[in-house]
Order: structure tokens, then sequence, then C-alpha cells
């Protein structure tokens, strides 16, 4: 076991410099759904501890991007890598374990388990205990619950999740749902996070906190973040570097300050004046 | 440390722990230990005080299905894979210890015919369950509804193993360590072909449920029901879905054909007749009562339905308008009438009470915890 959700010194983050080698690589991704393309020619590459942030209107294809990322789709054309190793012909599960987890737009909790239980979910590629084991309550079984129950209660201080252990994942303040889908990625200690619009539907105060949580995060773990977010103050404020996409094809990569005064950009989202 | 004037440590009351460990034990706090010790005291002496065959036999029945239960729950409750198919592998399960047990066939000692009729019901489960990476809800429903008919015809028609239409034997040793189960005599007492069933089957139901109750609170069962709550997600967090849904056909089928040789060996008879569409929709029954996604639902399910037909049988004289024979001129046989039941408690507790009885007793003993203060 990596000690990466061991509570760390906070380290000042510093933006990774492009000396930093690439943890993530992305070579002319292609996806299409029949006729349509969802997306194409994206190409852009993640370096360690870096906040990377995808931005874009509505059916611009950042989604789709995460669905590649993790094995849930595949695209037709391209390359994924992370840390050298192939991505794009691996399932969904295998992905996991190779250290890419992801929050979910919509929320993807188990609503009917525990707190607890999600965020154990999320050591699930840690363990081993199989279904004989397991129903035995023999071997490393009971060893195995204790060590990660353990690790699942540093997320759930990290993040503040203490007053919500044994209650339903489903019946949880929306916030709060948010914020224990971030607990259980992190709970499995990946290399690549990726955050699938954090912050949707939240009010000020709300998305000032997610805020918080997401770079404590970052610093406490030092992971590389990959960020889907249509509010732009968020994305501004904390995105290292931001890739601008419109209909499935990437228009720019840059910092924050390239990309917002980009025209390509602003016309993506307001309408090209004609 | 030990404070001054105690002799034995501090006192444990379990509603407080300091280690994980002690979080993960089952019967942790003192009450649930009284109450496990109210149980195997049950489980002792109920024989000796319920000496009414008929009695026993409804407690026998009622535990074959809690075992039955308990595997459709960890499918359909706990993996959110609806199976019509149960009756199947019961079936598979109680023809199975005729074969493996019979003194004409394999003749194998009980220990080892209830542990292949398992293994036999649990490999034809798995060979099930990748149907069900494919289909979902309905569908899946559709292709286990299939295996009933699939079912009935194997069983009507293998007739050397079957006995066809007609039914077989099932003389199956009942004995292990020198008891024999079926005819018991301990310390000089002897004891009815029911009351030996009885320990026989409710220790095999303890079994079952402290197996199925350590596989759903540790990684594997956590998976399976992750799979039920969203299995897209549980896909990105690592989960790897064949594995898991193959793996709840093979246990729940594998605990279908346990309760079917626990059946079989039982009755000393089966036929292809009782292990229809009826049957499965009884198991069904059973866990919606008891309250699916529970272990303990399954039990109390059982309890409550398992001995319902042997019940209405007994009592149908004196149900108005049942017809118990051929010639009587009731509106209802006592067949139907099962049936009819069955269908209007699933209406019902889906309408009223869709987590079961097992969300009742929450409910009464969440009461009684603040009593009497009801706020």
């Amino acid at each position: 076991m990596t000690g990466t959700v061991e509570p760390m010194e906070a380290a000042h983050h510093e933006r990774p410099g492009p000396s930093e080698p690439s943890l993530l690589e992305v070579q002319d991704l292609g996806l299409r759904f029949g006729g349509v393309k969802a997306l194409d020619g994206v190409t852009f590459d993640v370096r360690r501890g870096e906040l990377f942030a995808v931005i874009g209107p509505n059916g611009a294809g950042k989604t789709s991007i995460f669905n590649c990322l993790n094995g849930v789709y595949r695209p037709q054309r391209g390359s994924i890598t992370l840390e050298g190793a192939d991505l794009l012909r691996k399932g969904p599960a295998e992905i996991a374990g190779l250290g890419v987890s992801r929050t979910f737009q919509n929320l993807g909790l188990f609503e009917n388990l525990s707190v607890v239980d999600n965020l154990m979910l999320g050591r699930h590629h840690l363990m081993r205990t199989g279904f004989l084991a397991g129903m035995a309550w023999w071997g490393r079984a009971k060893g195995e619950e204790v060590h990660h129950r353990e690790s699942v209660e540093r997320v759930i201080e990290l993040l503040e999740l203490e007053p919500f252990r044994t209650q339903p994942a489903g019946k949880l303040p929306y916030g709060v749902q948010k914020r224990l889908e971030l607990g259980r990625a992190i709970a499995m200690e990946p290399k690549l996070l990726l955050l699938d619009e954090p912050v949707a539907g939240m009010n000020l105060e709300e998305s000032e906190d997610m805020a918080r949580y997401i770079l404590d995060v970052r610093d406490r773990l030092n992971l590389a973040m990959i960020l889907v977010e249509h509010q732009m103050a968020l994305v501004m404020d904390l995105a290292d570097r931001v890739m601008a996409m419109d209909f499935g094809v990437p228009i720019t990569v840059g910092t924050p300050e390239q990309v917002q005064s980009d025209q390509r950009v602003v016309d993506a989202y307001l309408g090209a004046a004609s | 440390m030990r404070l001054p004037g105690t002799t034995r440590g501090p006192k444990v009351h379990g509603l407080m722990t300091r280690r994980y460990e002690d979080d993960l034990r089952l019967f942790g706090s003192g009450k649930a230990k009284l109450g496990l010790l109210a149980l195997v005291l049950l489980y002792v002496f109920i024989p000796f005080f319920l000496t009414s065959d008929f009695w026993l036999s409804v407690l026998d029945y009622a535990g074959i299905a809690a075992i039955g239960a308990l595997g459709l729950n960890l499918l359909t409750g706990f993996t959110g894979q609806v199976s019509l198919g149960h009756a199947f592998f019961i079936g598979l399960g109680a023809y199975a210890c005729a074969q493996f047990g019979g003194p004409d066939e394999l003749g194998l000692p009980l220990p080892v015919w209830l542990f292949c009729a398992t293994l036999f019901g649990a490999l034809v489960g798995a060979l099930i369950g990748p149907f069900a990476l494919r289909l979902r809800g309905n569908y899946l429903a559709i292709v286990t509804l299939g295996l009933i008919f699939l079912g009935e015809h194997l069983f009507r028609n293998l007739k050397d193993i079957t006995g066809g239409n007609s039914g077989t034997n099932v003389d199956s040793e009942a004995s292990f360590l020198g008891l024999d189960f079926a005819d018991l005599s301990f310390a000089g007492e002897n004891f009815s072909f029911n009351q030996g069933y009885f320990w026989l089957i409710w220790g095999l139901v303890a079994l079952v449920t402290l197996l199925v109750k350590n596989l759903v609170r540790t990684r594997p069962g956590r998976a399976l029901q992750a799979v039920r709550d969203r299995d897209v997600a549980a896909e990105v967090i690592g989960v790897q879905l064949g594995r898991y849904k193959v793996g709840a056909f093979a246990i729940s089928s594998g605990l279908a054909a346990l309760a079917g040789a626990l059946f079989g060996s039982y009755q000393q008879f089966v036929s292809p007749d009782e292990f229809g569409l009826v049957l499965s929709i009884q198991y069904i029954a059973i866990i919606i009562v008891g309250g699916v996604g529970t272990v303990f639902g399954s039990i109390i399910g059982a309890l409550v339905l398992g001995g319902l037909p042997g019940l209405i049988d007994k009592y149908s004289d004196s149900i108005p308008g049942v017809s118990t024979g051929s010639g009587d001129s009731g509106f209802i046989s006592v067949f139907s009438l099962n049936q009819a039941i069955f269908g209007l408690l699933i209406v019902l507790f889906l309408v009223f009470e869709p987590r079961g009885l097992a969300a009742v007793w929450l409910r009464v003993k969440a009461y009684f915890k603040a009593w009497p203060f009801s706020y």
C-alpha cells in the first residue's frame, strides 16, 4: 500500500513547469457514434501534480474524454498512455487498477450503502479478499477490513465527512454527496483524478467549500487532476492549464489567462461575429 | 490500566468501540450476545417442546425455504439481478441429492452429498451467469424464466435420472458422525424424523446465514451491492462486473441447490411438478415480504411464508369457500388459494412496505430503544 492518503505537510503548490515529465499523454483521439463525431484530433498531456481543466460549451465532448480515459468508451483513433502504459485496449476495472479514478457529473454513488462502505469500495482494487475468504471470514479478510478501514478514516478526516459515516449515501444532502464522491475517488489512491463538474448545481458557498477540498486534496496527495467544469471562476482560479474545446475539437491549450483572452474561445461560447 | 476496584477490566457495552476490529464484530454488544444465546437455546430445545409432527414440519419447510431465500436474496436483493429461475436450481439440488446420496446410486455420506449438490448447483449457475453480463432487469428475468421450462422439460424427460413425470424416491442417508438425523437417538433418547431434521436443517440455516452475512460485509459483498446500485460507477472504481455477476449467480444457485437437496431428502420423494414457476414466485414473495437486500429478511420471510402452504393445507377445512376434495363445492382450491395469497402478499408489501418485515423490525427496535420517550 502506498501512503498517499497519509496526512502530509501541506506543501505550497507551485505550478508544474514544462520540464515536468508527463503523466498522461493523449494523442490524436477520435471517437465517433455512427456518423456523429464526438471527439476529433484531441491531443493533450497532463503533468504530475498538475490541475488541468477542460472547458467548452455543452456537447463539446468534455465528458466523452473522461469516458475514453476510463475505458467506458472505446475511441476509434488515437492513443492514451498513463506513465507509458497503454490505456486504450483496457476495460474500466483494469484502468482503475492502474491509477485513474473519477467522479461523475450526475453522481455515481452507491445510494443504499453507507458512507464508509462507499469509501471502502474505493479501496476495492487495493484489496484482495475473494468470495470464499469473505464468506468464511478467513485468512486476510478481517485484517484487510481493519487496515483499509483506517485508510478510509483518513479520507473521512480530510473531507470532513465525520457526521455521516453510517448514513446511506443516497440520503445525504447534495453537497455532501458530491464531497463523498470526491472521497471515494481519492480513497482509490489514484495517480490521476478526473473531476466531472464537481460544483455543478451548487451555490457560491458550496462551490467555495468544494474548491477548498479540491485544493486540499491536490496539495496533500500531490495528484494530477483533470477538471471539467462550467463555472469559469472555479476553472480560472484553480487550473494550471486549460484546454478549450468546441464540437469535439480542441481549440486551444494554455494558462487560464491565455485561454481567457483567446478570441476563438470567446467565439465558441458566444458565437462568432459574422 | 485497571481502575481500582475492578477485577475484570472495563465493562464492554459494545455501543462504543475503541478499535475498528471491535466495530466489525457480528455479536459485539451484550444484547447481541444475549440474542445469540437465546437463538442457540431455541435451536436446541424447540424439538423437545414442540413434538407435534405437523408444527415441526412447518418449521422444517421454513428452514429449507430460508436457505433458498438467502440464495435468492444474494442474487436479487444484493446484486440486483432479478431471477425467476430459482426453482430450477432447487430442482437440480433435489435430483442431485437423489443421485449423489441414494444407496443405489453413488451412496455418498450426508456432508458429501450436501456439498456435491451445492457445488453442482453452483457450477450450473456459473454457466447461466454470463447471460447476466449482457442483459439486465426484465430481460434477464425472461432468460431465467426460460430456465424453469427448460428444467421442467429435462426433469420430465431424463427418466433414468429423474424418474420422469412420476418422480423419484430420494433415499439418501442422512447420517453424520454416527448421528442419523432421520432416526435420531442420542443419550438413550429416541427422536422422530421431524425432530432430527429440525436440527439438521436449522443447523445448516445457521451456517449459511453466517456465511452470507460475512460475504455481504466484506469486499466481495460490497462489490455485489455496488453492482446493484450503479454498475457503471462500480466498474470505473475497479469492480469487475463479470466476475461478480457470475459469482453471485454461482453462490445463489449453490444455495438453491442446497435447499433443494434438503427438500428432496426431507420429503424422500420429488417430482417435476414441484419445481415450476410457482415455486420461483414463492421465493420472490419470501424475500419481498422479508426484506430485499437483507440477510435477516430472508429468514423472517421464510418463517412467515415458508410454512404457509402447510398451514393452509391443514386448516383449509375451516376456511370458507375452499374446496378440499374433487367433489367439493368451494370456489377456490387449496393450491390456487396458496398462489393467490403469495401474489397478494407481493402486491401488498411492494405497495405498503417495500423494504419488508426487516424494516418493520428495525422500526420496532428503534422505538423501544427510546422507550418510553417516543421522541
